[in-house]
């Protein structure tokens, strides 16, 4: 069958399988959160998670990601409550706001495979995003800080 | 503390309407547009109408308008907090919207120039203040007392004296009735509540659920996109197009040339059209116009400049450019200033020190590929437009449509980026052009490529700068002659013009086919770079502190400057590099380190930066940096920070890796594989940013901090390698010179 | 000036053939077998390995220069970071190899390098398993000498176990393959795919002979 789920919700491929996942999330589905910024996997403004893992859907095409399952920015959190755009909020990371959804949805796989990320976790984890406003110190921060209400919130 | 007064512009005039439902609205009305305001009477509206600048409801939530576009720089919540000062109600109770472009009710709506905040301030604060008198005058009639009796407080009136209170809900649809009063008395800065604090991104929880935010996530049922194709070569033209293989494709719908601007039309300064023709491609989705494009096929002409149009008539590379812009420094300049005799002064100095400093271009890389929406009617067009300047593009947009500007409306998006880009709105005409060609709404993505190869580039530079020093090392000559492509970068009269006995400046210009455009201060953070590295070096041969150097200077042009038109106050200018100079002695320098500082005056705002480079990845990169601001009274202190910390990894970044290469008119360098952005692990792990304290009027921090930073990475990397670094991008000289190991 | 080379010398080998050639014509050769264990492992193709140092040293040249292109080079970094592009400088936005050879956290190759090449100039390359070699078996092609890369290959302990079969098979490895269809804008290895194959064979099957490095181990001569 060619269907995939995305955020929790099935739906029906039936466009071009060479077409990218970015697409078909904008156009096709309606969630643009997942933004496009370069097209070729350099940016990060278009990670999402397929299966667990934080790919790019700029080139990722559909046929890989048929009956997997997809979570996008929309989809992080029911009530936009994630440890992360919690502390994004706290922390007032956003300049223009473009890059941020593919922040946040880096950081999250970052923050399940590291409930205490070191500076070191965070450079290999995020240097593939990039913010052209320079929020770079405050995504840091609030990264750290997200693993803090992380912990506390058990 | 002093209470300070403003008035706003003569020639313009408040007026206040009820709302439908209760409440009041206090909008601005300018002259030539009393007739449609009367058209559409805001008490008998629909809300959407009313768009200006505060909005009370009756359950005492207060709206505000946002009349400046936002890309970033947080205009969105710091201006309405200059209204919520001045109406003085709570900022819990506000809740912000973006204005449309406007320009009968709004005063002005361009970001840009580091100016929102400096040319809004009289004129928000005004606003705010005149809605909380009219409140207050209301609510005196209503309990009989004397207006002066009455206080406010976070949205509420009291009089104290009968122990009687309302809430600004309350009493709206009265004061909507309130003639309007004059000269109302602004909040001395002692009593800001609101300015001067932090307050949170009103976006910020639309940001980080990913709602749709901007004009490339706009649908709009039955909305077709296009795409367009330019030619690969700056100087060449379009001259017909192969699109049989694009017809064939699912999903296209339309192909064609399309002339954004006319022939005959007379263009302003933001009307920048990189070429007269591009093609179109119209289909159903962004996928199969983007698979479309691929198979389009440009036939170009022969470089299309000549003596008539002042452009180069060969195909423009890097190489030339450099041999060219190397030539014209040797040649005669233009004089733009000249203070004493600096010729004799050259003449009999026992030592000169000459050095030249070049850049690149530089693309904006904005995050948000440009979009723009529009759908354009036999009388009306409707557009969502990611654009800096609204009131530019709509005069063009107007006559290309043939549409009288009020039946043109433009919805001002949130952008991904601007830097200076969004400020020429040449996307904005062609979609709105297609719309009316197709007689559909159509939404126009460019992609990255696009972008990045359509122009509109920060300029190429050159400055030669030369100092003339007596026997006893002490500077008696200062000469610059700068120039660049298509334009000159010099400032002839900003520092260190009026602290030098013999001055001359002097500027050059080699023509371009390359489009160019505003880049963060483009001038400015070019000049500054060359600027304050030579006076670092000029300082280290002088054997003097380079900032005791720059203070020294100071001191004279503030006691006895030379010349008349100084372009900045010698006391701020001197506060600031004290600042940073206070600030610096207490940060320590993190082991096997260099240490930069510069500063720079432009765009209102005095700026410092120190920054301490070291080794990552056997790469140059910037551990540590310190920034001071003199910037007046600080609106949103958390976001101002917020801007310095995005300024300075902007001029870290471009400094160190940033550059567009040209091989036969065709720019090289087209996306983020060959473009090097900043990215985390090279951005600064500490960023410390200090404010000069004091009460005047607020300027802008989107550019004035991004031009000294070029120059203190420059002097930084002097500290740690012991050489000078003349050219950028810096990266590329230090891989030149220190050959890495293999790791 | 070059202005239009994106120049960067970090991580540019230099390989001297020449040097190696000369090398073995003075010094002689060494196998590259420490001892002859994983030929007895496999009787079979043991059987077939008819030592001839000469055509050994020969074929591994051939090999070699394969090995030390920017398309085999560039996933055996001495690093824990690839490299990419014909002047292999660091993979931008430094991704790390992990345990698995597979990255690490959000940087996992396969988040950007698909089963097949990406259309375009300078977009992520891709294949089936799409990998690095693990941090158990790095397998550095970067910075070695022949002399080293020829012992590294055959050396159990360094080549994940591989015996002579296993390296055999080793040439026609979906992401060894690869190589020679890396997409738009990639320069392809020396030789074609077959007669790297056959000099790879060749090399093993006559003996693994390794070219010695001049003044060093020339001495060390087993066989």
């Amino acid at each position: 069958m060619n269907s995939i789920r995305i955020n929790k919700k099935k739906y029906t491929v039936n466009v071009d399988s060479e077409m990218p996942l970015l697409w078909f999330l904008r156009d096709h589905v309606g969630l643009t959160g997942t933004k496009y910024g370069c097209g070729v996997a350099q940016c990060g403004a278009c990670v999402v998670h397929l299966d667990g893992e934080a790919v790019r859907s700029c080139v990722t095409k559909m046929k890989r990601a048929i009956g997997k399952e997809v979570i996008t920015i929309e989809g992080l959190s029911e009530h936009g409550d994630h440890p992360l755009q919690l502390a994004w909020k706290d922390v007032d990371v956003p300049q223009c706001g473009y890059c941020h959804a593919g922040q946040i949805m880096s950081a999250a796989v970052l923050l399940r495979e590291r409930l205490d990320p070191t500076d070191q976790d965070i450079d290999d984890a995020m240097t593939g995003n990039i913010c052209r406003c320079g929020t770079y110190s405050r995504i840091r921060k609030a990264i750290h800080h997200a693993a803090e209400l992380q912990k506390q919130k058990g | 503390m002093r209470a300070e007064k403003t008035t706003i512009d003569r020639r313009s005039f408040l007026k206040a309407a009820l709302l439908a439902g209760g409440g009041m609205i206090l909008q601005f009305n300018w002259p030539g547009a009393i007739a449609a305001a009367a058209e559409n009477n805001p008490t008998e509206s629909a809300p959407f109408t009313l768009n200006s600048y505060i909005k009370i409801h009756p359950d005492g939530k207060v709206t505000l308008f946002n009349p400046n576009p936002e890309f970033g720089q947080n205009v969105k919540t710091s201006l309405p907090m200059i209204l919520a000062e001045e109406l003085d109600v709570s900022w819990d109770h506000v809740q912000v919207e973006q204005a449309d472009f406007f320009p009968e009710r709004f005063e002005r709506q361009f970001t840009g120039g580091s100016q929102s905040i400096r040319r809004a301030w009289p004129v928000l604060r005004t606003a705010g203040a005149t809605a909380r008198q009219m409140l207050i005058l209301a609510a005196a009639q209503h309990w009989a007392v004397s207006a002066d009796e009455i206080t406010t407080d976070a949205g509420i009136l009291y009089h104290k004296k009968s122990d009687q209170k309302l809430s600004y809900g309350d009493i709206a649809s009265a004061a909507a009735l309130i003639p309007l009063p004059k000269n109302v008395k602004l909040k001395a800065i002692a009593d800001f509540k609101i300015i001067g604090s932090s307050k949170r991104n009103v976006e910020i929880d639309n940001i980080v659920t990913g709602k749709p935010l901007f004009t490339s996530d706009y649908k709009k049922e039955g909305m077709l996109i296009a795409m367009i194709v330019h030619p690969a070569s700056f100087g060449r033209e379009i001259t017909a197009i192969d699109d049989k293989a694009v017809r064939q494709m699912p999903g296209i719908k339309e192909v064609f040339i399309m002339e954004p601007v006319l022939k005959d039309y007379k263009k302003n300064g933001f009307d920048v059209f990189t070429y007269e023709q591009v093609a179109v491609i119209v289909g159903n989705t962004t996928w199969e116009v983007m698979q479309a494009k691929k198979k389009l096929i440009l036939q170009l002409s022969s470089p299309t400049g000549n003596t008539r149009n002042g452009k180069p008539d060969f195909l423009e590379s890097t190489a030339r450019h450099y041999a060219d812009m190397e030539h014209h420094s040797t040649l005669p300049a233009e004089v733009k200033r000249r203070d004493g005799d600096p010729e004799s002064a050259f003449k009999k100095a026992a030592r000169i020190i000459e050095r030249t400093y070049t850049a690149p271009f530089l693309v904006h890389n904005t995050m948000e590929p440009v979009s723009c929406f529009a759908d354009v009617r036999a009388d009306h067009a409707e557009l969502y437009a990611p654009i800096q300047a609204p009131e530019f593009i709509t005069t063009t947009l107007s006559a290309r449509l043939g549409l009288p500007k009020e039946k043109i409306k433009i919805n001002l998006a949130r952008m991904g980026g601007g830097f200076g880009l969004r400020a020429y709105g040449h996307h904005v005409i062609e979609a709105a052009v297609i719309s009316q060609k197709i007689k559909a709404p159509v939404k126009l993505m460019y992609t990255r490529e696009d972008e990045a190869t359509y122009g509109i580039y920060r300029p190429s530079y050159s400055a030669t700068y030369r100092a003339a020093l007596d026997e006893n090392n002490q500077l008696i000559g200062f000469h610059i002659k700068a120039g660049g492509i298509p334009e000159t970068p010099l400032h002839e009269n900003r520092f260190p013009a009026g602290a030098i006995d013999n001055y001359l400046a002097e500027a050059w210009a080699i023509p371009s086919a390359i489009t160019i455009g505003a880049f963060r201060a483009p001038r400015s953070n070019f000049i500054a770079s060359a600027e304050q590295s030579f006076l670092d070096e000029l300082a280290f041969e002088m054997k003097k502190d380079p900032l005791d150097f720059r203070l020294e200077l100071l001191k004279r042009a503030k006691e006895k400057p030379v010349g008349q038109r100084n372009d900045y106050d010698a006391d701020r200018y001197a506060g600031v590099i004290q600042l940073l100079k206070d600030k610096a002695a207490i940060l320590a320098r993190p082991a096997g380190t260099g240490r930069g500082m510069a500063a720079y005056f432009c765009h209102n705002t005095y700026a410092a930066v120190m920054v301490d480079i070291g080794m990552k990845n056997n790469e140059p990169y910037v551990k540590q940096a310190l920034a001071t601001l003199d910037c007046g009274i600080v609106i949103n202190k958390d976001a101002a920070i917020n801007m310095a910390e995005g300024a300075l990894i902007d001029g870290i970044g471009n400094a160190l890796y940033g550059e567009q290469l040209f091989m036969d008119g065709v720019p090289l360098k087209s996306n983020f594989n060959t473009y090097r952005m900043i990215r985390m692990n090279e951005a600064p792990e500490k960023i410390e940013v200090h404010f000069v304290e004091n009460q005047d009027n607020p300027t802008g921090m989107g550019e004035p901090l991004f031009p000294p930073t070029f120059a203190a990475v420059a002097n930084a990397l002097f500290d740690y390698t012991g050489k000078r670094y003349y050219k950028q991008p810096f990266v590329k000289q230090y891989l030149d010179e220190n050959k890495s190991p293999v790791i | 000036m070059e202005l239009y080379k994106e120049k960067r010398p970090l991580g540019k080998i230099r390989f001297t053939v020449t040097l190696s050639v000369i090398a073995l014509f003075i010094i002689g050769f060494v196998s590259a077998f420490s001892d002859e264990t994983n030929y007895a492992a496999n009787e079979e193709i043991y059987a077939t390995v008819k030592k001839d140092s000469i055509k050994s040293v020969e074929a591994f040249k051939k090999v070699y220069a394969v090995l030390q292109s920017p398309r085999c080079v560039n996933c055996h970094p001495s690093g824990d970071i690839p490299l990419q592009g014909d002047d292999s400088r660091l993979h931008a936005m430094f991704p790390k190899r992990g345990v698995d050879g597979k990255g690490i956290l959000t940087m996992k190759c396969t988040n950007c390098h698909q089963t097949e090449n990406t259309a375009g100039l300078k977009t992520p390359p891709g294949s089936p398993e799409w990998h690095l070699p693990s941090a158990t078996m790095k397998m550095v092609f970067q910075g070695r000498s022949a002399h080293e890369l020829a012992k590294q290959l055959v050396d159990l302990k360094q080549n994940g176990n591989k015996d002579l079969k296993a390296l055999i098979a080793h040439a026609d490895d979906g992401l060894v393959k690869w190589g020679w269809t890396p997409g738009e804008g990639r320069t392809l290895p020396p030789i074609s795919h077959a007669e790297f194959k056959e000099a790879w064979i060749t090399w093993l099957t006559t003996g693994a002979y390794a070219p010695t490095q001049q003044g060093l181990d020339g001495s060390n001569l087993k066989n």
